[in-house]
């Protein structure tokens, strides 16, 4: 069922954004080229080709930022594989490194693309990837309302740190409260082929309104997405159409911020040759709520998330039961003592099924520790800005659960011990 | 054994918690909002300041790029200038154009180190809006009032 409306949606949908992108990246490319055109004549006039080419070259350099960090982590557990052997002394295996460049060649336009290197357990090894890549058009502006569309490779719009997730200085600790932000699914959630409409609007007394709504195919071409949504099966995953939508309200002082997000994710089964399973269908389909409030030297911050899946088609009992909710929450404060130094302190939840917050019901049918269903994680950490481009981290995490560990890491889950703790620190660099 | 080893580490973690000390800021004198000549509005809306700020405007409303100079997130007139007039943390600030510029969604404002920074480049940039204090202030800089 699910099939046949993807593929009225890929007709209805896909079809036609692809060709209004075309026909969209063919006018703006033109645009760019008249503009850089009518500059050169207008110094072919006056100047010599030395001068008009230092003056093209200022002219792009006016206009292009480019922004970098890179963050090296250390990170010891008490049991338990967190990005690496880190139950036997520690390990340095947690690396990222990132280059954007944004450049703005017309007023409303504006181009930005960045590379990510991830180096993190066995699923992320570090191979650059693109990590965005897209054109920004506004088609409407004014002092109080913006309206535009974004096409290519966007982040995903979801919670309040999915789409900057990999830079260490947006983050509120090293690890993200991973009941809502996996790092085992991470590819999923991160960025996806899509077009976007975008509107934000202001209001001096009521405060700013923001909403993004997207549509375009996930990325599930990674085995830690494959295995942790289908892990007895040969077969690879392939994208289909999802939808994803933020609405994001913020007092005028920021003093509260307020979001809702939902996903719509369809992720197609394709078959090995010979495989007992059939073409599948999994729908990830999780809302998320987030709050925060802001004073200067406190900050609270809450996620909910209520996470729907279901599979079908896969012609096996096994999954084709499969349908039922996970919950996820966490709640956050952090204090700055002053500029240099913040503390935190975080509570989060999760329950990979809400019926079965014990995993009783799972270890009893599937053989596997009930301790690998949920998790519940005590953080504590501390932040240095040594200078607003060099910062430090320290954070301690008491851990009952498994439920987020990425079974690339810890490839048999009998062998995970249920209560264990996690220690890190990390350092990091912008520029 | 390995659990004493992480233990450890947290009681360093508590331990640093008493190192941090705080430290307050020191306020400065008068300031004024400054662009370059070019930008010709006489005064703006306090409103319009945070949404040129928050960097969600790209253009005046003569179709000039509006150009954002700021001084470093640690500096004192900073502090001020955000807190009073956008009624805004310095922190947030910055969480906000990192959301922007990580996300590929926006871009930054230019960071200058020094007032003396600032003030040559509002008169050299056209499209050009800070703030500096009065005694920067000259007739090469435009004032904006804020209505």
């Amino acid at each position: 069922m699910y099939s046949r409306l993807n593929s009225v949606l890929h007709v209805a949908f896909l079809a036609p954004c692809r060709s209004i992108a075309m026909v969209l990246t063919f006018c703006l490319l033109t645009n760019i080229g008249t503009a850089l055109a009518e500059r050169s004549i207008g110094h072919l006039k006056t100047e010599n080709t030395e001068t008009q080419q230092q003056s093209t070259l200022k002219w792009i350099l006016d206009r292009l930022q480019f922004q970098g960090f890179a963050s090296q982590a250390f990170i010891a557990t008490s049991d338990n594989d967190v990005f690496g052997n880190t139950d036997e002394g520690g390990s340095f295996g947690f690396t990222e490194l990132g280059l954007n460049a944004l450049f703005r060649p017309l007023p409303k336009l504006q181009l930005s693309a960045q590379m990510l290197s991830r180096r993190a357990g066995k699923d992320n090894t570090g191979m650059p990837r693109l990590d965005f890549a897209f054109l920004d058009y506004r088609l409407y502006s004014n002092e109080t309302n913006q309206f535009g569309i974004r096409l290519g490779r966007i982040k995903n719009p979801f919670g309040f740190y999915n789409e900057t997730r990999d830079v260490a200085f947006t983050r509120p600790s090293i690890l993200l409260p991973q009941s809502i932000y996996f790092d085992r699914t991470r590819n999923l959630g991160l960025s996806s082929d899509s077009v976007q409409l975008y509107g934000e609007t202001s209001h001096a007394k009521w405060g700013d309104f923001t909403v993004q709504f997207q549509i375009g195919s996930p990325n599930v071409d990674d085995s830690d997405t494959r295995i942790s949504l289908v892990p007895t099966a040969p077969g690879r995953l392939s994208p289909d159409i999802s939808i994803i939508g933020r609405g994001l309200y913020e007092t005028p002082n920021k003093r509260f911020r307020f979001a809702v997000s939902g996903i719509w994710v369809n992720i197609d089964y394709d078959p090995a040759r010979m495989d007992r399973f059939g073409s599948g269908d999994i729908e990830f389909s999780p809302i998320f709520i987030s709050a925060q409030y802001n004073t200067e030297r406190f900050t609270f911050t809450s996620e909910y998330a209520l996470r729907k899946f279901r599979y079908s088609g896969f012609n096996n009992p096994q999954y084709d039961s499969l349908d039922f909710f996970g919950e996820s929450f966490y709640f956050q404060g952090e204090y700055r003592f002053n500029q240099k130094w913040e503390a935190l302190l975080r509570y989060d939840l999760l329950f990979t099924d809400r019926d079965d917050r014990s995993g009783k019901k799972f270890a009893a049918l599937t053989g596997a520790p009930a301790h690998s269903r949920f998790a519940r994680d005590f953080t504590v950490g501390l932040r240095w800005n040594i200078t607003p481009q060099i910062m430090a981290r320290f954070e301690y995490h008491r851990i009952n659960g498994t439920g987020w560990l990425a079974p690339l890491d810890n490839p048999v889950s009998s062998e995970t011990t249920k209560d264990w703790n996690l220690f890190a620190a990390q350092l990091s660099f912008r520029f | 054994m390995r659990k004493r080893n992480t233990r450890s580490y947290f009681c360093i973690l508590l331990m640093s918690f008493f190192f941090a000390a705080t430290k307050e800021v020191t306020a400065e004198g008068n300031y004024r909002i400054v662009a370059h000549p070019s930008v010709n509005e006489s005064s703006i809306s306090k409103n319009y300041l945070r949404a040129i700020f928050s960097m969600r405007l790209r253009t005046w409303q003569n179709g000039l790029i509006i150009k954002v100079f700021v001084l470093p997130d640690d500096h004192s007139l900073h502090h001020k200038f955000s807190k009073e007039q956008l009624n805004l943390f310095p922190y947030q600030l910055r969480q906000s154009w990192d959301r922007l510029v990580f996300s590929g969604t926006g871009q930054a404002p230019t960071t200058v180190s020094s007032s003396e920074e600032m003030q040559n480049r509002i008169k050299n940039t056209p499209g050009a809006i800070g703030y500096l204090e009065t005694t920067y202030i000259n007739g090469e800089i435009h004032v904006l009032q804020i209505k």
